[in-house]
């Protein structure tokens, strides 16, 4: 099978994935709505009522970094699985590993696209009509699609390898979503602190939504090269890693 | 015999490991030294008890796995499993089922929708192929996962343990079919640990005891010297 082949089978796959996901709970593909919704709703009342006095501005601006945090966050932690999910198929038959976090980024992205629908849609809502700008968002999805396959990939192939990574990982995550610029505008910082912060490339694509749908601006295209700059690196390391041990994550066991 | 090599094996071993807590990892040989040559257009029988490393050695020549020591050579690009109801979901319907587990086995989406009519029909599940695959009974999954399985066209043939699946009169169905395709042309690995059941299908055949091969051969000689040994395992 060449790439297109692939390509077709990951698409297949993310969507067959997806559908057995919605068949798993009886309210189905409304829980990937509620979800979300119910996520962000327990970090308003955390961050933007409790510390900041809340206030419609406060939430859409949290909503801004949470949506496509979420993304982010769940491609990485199924990615990091992702090989031990699937183990019984690639005992069954050949597949080049580095195919599955792509299926990972199918499910979790076209739950995000659902999610990011909703927030255009609060966006216009909150009085922030579609102005020219929104024209970027394309540009942003595939930031985000590039950086989270990148991860995703890096992530799923060492935790068969090392499986307390996965621990590790997980902790990661957290300690990135508080460094991510969601509860706080990193534009405000010192500029030192501004600096080590954007290093991590979701602070970029964070201030991307925001730029355009709470200052209608055009986001910042070197911080978007720099996104999908970094992507290309890690994504590179963590395709290598798949690539090396294709045919050694099926004798690994883990348990 | 047309005598080309498809595939070597020399000196083989495969080692598993299991990953449980912080770094502790412990280490299985599923085999330890298997050599034999497969040539193309033979059927070879891979006979042997339970635990002899069957399955490990289909999974080594079909590539999923490489081997830790020893050496495999394959000369042939496509060698795959009969991947009975491979990535098969329950949420989806038959139809679905058979697209999604007919491209993993290499096929284009086209060719299995081409094929689709073809392969209802064979399965005998035409009032069912748009149910979903968790209201199937265990037969009816055994036909469709058969007869997608059937459908791709490997160089190398590699079958596990039966030929056919499903109810009786399936089963007799599918193993004629699977017997047509292993008469022709087709070079095709059978492992089982009921030889007697694929002798006459047999060109040659590998004896592998506990992870290394004891005799590969003409298959009346190799079963003989293989029920002996059984013989005396049952006496001892």
């Amino acid at each position: 099978m060449r790439l297109p082949g692939y390509l077709g089978l990951i698409l297949y796959k993310g969507l067959a994935d997806l559908n057995t996901e919605a068949s798993r709970a009886y309210i189905g593909f409304v829980w990937w709505v509620l979800e979300p919704l119910l996520y962000m709703g327990a970090f308003y009342v955390a961050f933007g009522l409790g510390l900041r006095g809340g206030g419609p501005g406060m939430l859409f601006f949290l909503l801004c970094g949470l949506v496509p945090w979420k993304w982010f966050q769940s491609a990485v932690s199924n990615g990091s699985h992702t090989i031990q999910s699937n183990i019984g198929l690639i005992q069954q038959i050949y597949l080049p590993k580095y195919i599955l976090p792509g299926i990972v980024l199918v499910t979790t992205g076209i739950k995000f696209l659902i999610i990011l629908a909703l927030l255009l849609v609060l966006a216009i809502g909150v009085g922030h009509e579609p102005a020219l700008p929104w024209l970027a968002l394309p540009v942003l999805i595939l930031a985000e699609l590039a950086f989270a396959l990148a991860a995703a990939s890096l992530a799923g192939a060492v935790v068969p390898l090392i499986p307390d990574l996965g621990l590790i990982i997980d902790n990661g995550l957290i300690v990135m979503m508080f460094l991510s610029g969601i509860f706080f505008s990193v534009k405000k910082m010192p500029h030192t602190a501004q600096v080590l912060i954007e290093i991590n490339p979701m602070v970029a694509i964070i201030n991307g939504y925001r730029d355009i749908l709470i200052d209608h601006q055009w986001p910042d295209w070197g911080n978007m090269g720099y996104v999908f700059a970094v992507s290309t690196v890690i994504y590179a390391v963590g395709y290598g890693i798949m690539r090396h041990f294709d045919r050694v994550y099926p004798k690994v066991m883990i348990g | 015999m047309s005598g080309s090599k498809v595939i070597e094996l020399r000196n083989v071993g495969v080692c598993y490991t299991r990953k449980s807590g912080m770094l502790r990892s412990s280490k299985f040989w599923a085999l330890h030294d298997v050599s034999f040559d497969l040539y193309h257009g033979e059927t070879l029988g891979v006979i042997g008890r339970n635990g002899a490393g069957k399955s490990t050695l289909l999974r080594l020549l079909a590539g999923i796995i490489a081997p830790d020591t020893g050496e495999v050579i394959h000369r042939v690009e496509r060698v795959s499993l009969l991947a009975l109801q491979a990535g098969f979901i329950q949420h989806l319907t038959g139809r679905q089922n058979a697209i999604l587990s007919g491209i993993l086995l290499g096929l284009t989406r086209r060719q299995v929708e081409e094929r689709m009519d073809a392969m209802i029909r064979f399965a005998e599940l035409e009032d069912f192929i748009d149910e979903p695959l968790r209201t199937y009974s265990s037969g009816m999954r055994a036909r469709l996962g058969f007869t997608v399985a059937f459908q791709a066209d490997p160089d190398v043939l590699l079958v596990d343990e039966v030929l056919g699946t499903g109810d009786a009169s399936f089963k007799e169905k599918s193993a004629a079919a699977m017997r047509e395709k292993i008469a022709s042309d087709k070079t095709v690995v059978i492992v089982t640990h009921q030889p007697e059941t694929v002798l006459d299908l047999c060109h040659r055949m590998a004896w592998v005891h506990q992870g290394v091969t004891v005799e590969v051969g003409e298959p009346k000689t190799v079963l003989a010297h293989y029920s002996e040994s059984l013989r005396q395992a049952r006496r001892a």
